[in-house]
């Protein structure tokens, strides 16, 4: 079982305070998840793990050094606080460093779901029966995972930091494969189990295969598309990962460090991180014990900032949004709540606006082939469709893309009124609408 | 360790599983890295638990805990046969494994001198010249370099009468020059991209790798890659480095060759292959070049141990003879559906995760071409070195890569530098244009500590035996 908050942050600040430095900060991360995962309509793996792991990052003038462990005895606790002096000791003065940060007011939340925590092994089973009962009842395969994740956070420094909340989420997903090349795709993400649905989640993937069964060859080429939210959250996590942090945009390797207050991309467009969106997942710290902020990107196509630590905050004299992630910290400061500002079309409106174009419903392996212009490529999957005169017509089989994404951004046709909870879930999400982009490149087909 | 491993198969038998294995897992790490001149992190951790895993009602059911103790072993044994019955209310046929030996035995890895007594003062000092080294470029306007260090002690035991205690070290080490101007950041990397090379063993194999003496190269190649010509869009013929192959074929013959996958149970995750059960001994593959190992036995890799983490011994198949399919991956559960008894390939990521089908060291073993003759032999084409980037489908067969440089081949030889060049292809037909592979002089064993797969998600650790080859008719400068 996992710790309760409170216990995580005792232990938070009894590691804190028992490490023998100038100054310490502990973060500790106690989970028990479970995952049912099916395949070939039955279930095929059924796990759960419970771990408490607790990170301490000494501090001797502005040196540093990190430690961690899973083990929460005293002896336990005394040999990773000297681990880290020990590494601190042998680190060189890093003159960018200016000292843990102070204690700031954070909202007192819980994002714990009753109904989310109540998900055990019996209800996730029968979920999956009943998500497989869409595609079996068709003669197709259906193949997922239903995932909660409960844990509690705790942050403490020496000088007066202690964070400490708790919070779960429920994920599941659904691939299912129709007889002749056809397959859908469909996924839940939210902190109420109450809101998830396993029949409707199981059908909208059935509906999806049987509508693109006998896929078609289509000759690869610069296409309308509309994506839909998940396609579009695999772009947000790119520029989130590429740009948006204040590491990159420090060295000079993100799209962001040059364009401060230019137009980056079409007007329409606009990108936050928000921790705090009631429709989002996660900590409302980080792990610097901060609280995250509400954070624009770029507003309005205006390149606005990257998302901050208090390392990154102090080095470029931005203010902390309070974004940093566990030390030691090789990404720098990441935005882990990503939002694309809804527009107001329907989805049904953006394709009916399209006289020849191509519907994904989802992205698989995207890649960085050039990190500055966030140059992708990767592959459509599980519902890709011909739309012709404004409507979905032919299925095709999965296609390539090598595309420029800012430039795919720069023009858009429509953006999506409603938004979609996207991502891997333990903390991080991203809320996405669809998108009509005007010029998008496929550069391959399969098969 | 032991004691709980007994306790977990005594409560898991005696809750109702028919079947029981639980790996205890003890692992130390160790990370050092500097990016630019400074010391970005010196970080170390430890971790310690159980997995238990058991069929009961002819189902599988996997619990972990970090807690040791005999009330927490016994709550966690409960938990797993109560997932395992839960699981079982969708099965259609019980879980049936393949036979495996109980055995009791212990194998420890290679490592002459161990990394961990090494002073941070000493592994500093050379990530700090090694990054110095390369900003001697001016373009160079961001450098890095990191050491990694880890060490695994696991014991497993199966209610079958297995009890296997089994220990290894893993060094890591690698260097990264970027040149930024002109709105692009362009990666060098040494010896190999992504955290460089790994191995199983100590200090001595980071001392062998030479970080510091190959800095200045690494740096000047970055600087010289703004200057580069852009890769031209064409097909053409394309000259692989090693450690390339590594990837290409981590990524197009490991993958697609692993059985759970064949069967469909990555379907909604990693994916599925384009490869099918009736394949074997008849799929034309690639050429008559392209022979294919999977070697758990080979010394000092990644992708090497005693017994794999259902208790089944190491060993040495062939996936691909001559360029035909002849074997898979496999696990006690699926190779029974091929008629086979599993050859070795269930690891998991720590003692937290159920094992899956992974890859041991999967090689393309080496062929009979001296890398300069195969040069001098080529008379226009592309030579690539190091992985950038990748990109494959579901099904394994639409694949594109980039790395981070290349040079032109004219008339046999090198020619001007080429950067962000890129290629893409088709499985089967790609394998089926190689008509050179570079001798045993120029084949290594190169670590991939990063191959995510499953649910929750697994990284394992793995490696590929390559040397450079040839391929015809490759489309390389996509979307240039």
């Amino acid at each position: 079982m996992r710790y309760s908050v409170e216990n995580a942050r005792i232990l938070a600040e009894r590691a804190a305070h028992a490490t023998h430095a100038d100054a310490a900060e502990v973060v500790v991360t106690s989970a028990s998840s479970a995952l049912t995962r099916f395949a070939n309509n039955r279930i095929h793996q059924n796990v759960a793990e419970s771990d408490t792991r607790l990170s301490i990052r000494a501090v001797l003038g502005t040196r540093t050094g990190v430690a961690s462990t899973n083990r929460h005895d005293n002896d336990a606790i005394t040999r990773c606080a000297a681990a880290a002096v020990e590494a601190a000791r042998h680190a060189p003065e890093d003159p960018d460093f200016g000292g843990l940060p102070e204690a700031a007011p954070i909202a007192a939340a819980s994002r714990v779901s009753a109904t989310t925590a109540g998900y055990d092994a019996d209800r996730r089973a029968e979920a999956a029966a009943a998500i497989i009962g869409q595609s079996s009842a068709r003669g197709f395969v259906a193949a997922g995972t239903i995932a909660t994740s409960d844990y509690a956070v705790a942050v403490a420094n020496t000088g007066g930091v202690s964070a400490a909340m708790e919070a779960d989420d429920l994920r599941a997903t659904v691939l299912s494969t129709g007889l002749h090349g056809g397959s859908g795709w469909a996924s839940y993400l939210g902190s109420d189990a109450a809101s998830f649905s396993p029949s409707a989640l199981g059908g909208r993937a059935a509906t999806t295969a049987e509508r693109s069964e006998h896929p078609a060859s289509l000759d690869p080429g610069v296409y309308t598309v509309v994506l839909a939210p998940e396609a579009v959250s695999d772009l947000l996590d790119f520029l989130g990962y590429l740009g948006f942090g204040a590491k990159s945009f420090a060295e000079g390797g993100s799209f962001l460090t040059e364009a401060i207050g230019t137009s980056l991309v079409d007007e329409r467009i606009s990108i936050y991180d928000d921790a705090l969106s009631p429709g989002t997942i996660g900590l409302l710290f980080d792990f610097e014990g901060q609280p995250k902020r509400r954070t624009p990107l770029i507003a309005g196509g205006v390149a606005v900032g990257p998302v901050t630590d208090s390392y990154y905050a102090r080095k470029l004299g931005l203010p902390n949004t309070g974004h940093a992630l566990p030390a030691p910290n090789p990404y720098g400061p990441m935005p882990l709540n990503l939002e694309l500002a809804a527009g107001d079309s329907t989805e049904a409106e953006m394709i009916a606006s399209v006289d020849r174009g191509i519907y994904v419903t989802r992205f698989h392996y995207v890649n960085v082939e050039d990190p500055m212009k966030v140059v992708l490529t990767g592959m459509t999957r599980d519902g890709t469709f011909l739309i012709e005169n404004g409507a979905l017509t032919t299925p095709v089989r999965n296609l390539r893309f090598t595309q420029d994404v800012l430039a795919a951004l720069s023009h858009v046709g429509a953006i999506g009124s409603q938004r979609a909870l996207v991502g891997p879930g333990e903390g991080g999400a991203t809320l996405a609408p669809a998108l009509l982009l005007e010029r998008w490149e496929f550069t391959g087909q399969t098969g | 360790m032991r004691d709980a491993i007994a306790r977990a198969l005594e409560a898991a038998t005696s809750a109702g599983a028919s079947y029981a294995d639980a790996r205890v897992v003890e692992s130390m790490h160790e990370r050092l890295s500097v990016r630019t001149g400074r010391v970005e992190g010196i970080e170390s951790g430890e971790s310690l638990g159980i997995g238990i895993r058991v069929i009961a009602a002819g189902a599988w059911g996997f619990a972990a805990t970090a807690d040791l103790s005999a009330h927490g072993v016994h709550a966690a044994a409960a938990e797993a046969v109560a997932l395992a019955r839960a699981a079982a209310t969708t099965a259609r046929a019980p879980v049936a494994l393949s036979p495996v030996a109980a055995y009791r035995d212990t194998w420890t890895g290679p490592c002459e001198i161990n990394p961990f007594t090494i002073a941070t003062e000493d592994k500093l000092a050379i990530l700090l010249a090694a990054d110095e080294a390369m900003r001697a470029e001016a373009a160079v306007r961001v450098s890095s370099a990191s050491l990694d260090f880890l060490h695994v002690r696991k014991v497993f035991g199966s209610s079958e009468g297995s009890l296997i205690e089994q220990a290894y070290t893993e060094s890591q080490a690698g260097i990264v020059a970027y040149a930024i101007g002109d709105g692009e950041m362009l990666p060098r990397s040494y010896p190999n991209s992504h955290g460089g090379q790994a191995v199983q063993g100590g200090w001595e194999a980071i001392l062998a790798l030479d970080l510091t003496g190959n800095a200045p190269r690494v740096g000047e190649q970055a600087a010289a890659l703004l200057s580069a010509a852009p890769c031209p869009a064409e097909t053409t013929t394309v000259i692989i480095d090693g450690s390339q192959i590594a990837l290409q074929v981590h990524e197009s013959i490991g993958h697609p060759t692993e059985l759970d996958r064949v069967l469909g149970d990555e379907a909604a995750f990693a994916g599925t292959s384009f490869l099918s059960l009736d394949d074997i001994d008849t799929f034309r593959y690639g050429s008559e070049h392209v022979t294919v190992t999977a070697d758990a036995t080979v010394p000092g890799s990644l992708g090497s141990f005693g017994y794999d983490d259902e208790g089944v011994p190491a060993q040495r198949d062939f996936l691909v003879v001559g360029g035909v399919l002849s074997s898979f991956q496999s696990s006690r559960e699926s190779a029974p559906v091929i008629g086979r008894t599993s050859n070795g390939c269930m690891r998991a990521d720590g003692w937290n995760r159920q094992p899956l089908v992974r890859m041991t060291t999967v090689s393309l073993e080496p062929g009979t071409w001296d890398f300069d003759d195969l040069i001098a032999n080529t008379e226009s084409g592309i030579y690539l070195e190091t992985n950038n980037s990748w990109s494959i489908d579901d099904k394994r067969l639409n694949f594109q890569f980039a790395c981070e440089i290349g040079w032109e081949i004219r008339n046999g030889a090198l020619g001007r530098m080429i950067k962000n060049p890129n290629y893409t292809g088709i499985t089967p037909t790609f394998w089926g244009s190689c008509d050179a592979v570079c001798s045993t002089d120029h084949w290594q064993v190169w670590g991939i500590p990063n191959c995510g797969k499953g649910e929750p998600m697994q990284v394992a650790h793995v490696a590929h035996g390559a040397a450079p080859a040839r391929f015809r008719d490759v489309r390389v400068g996509v979307g240039r």
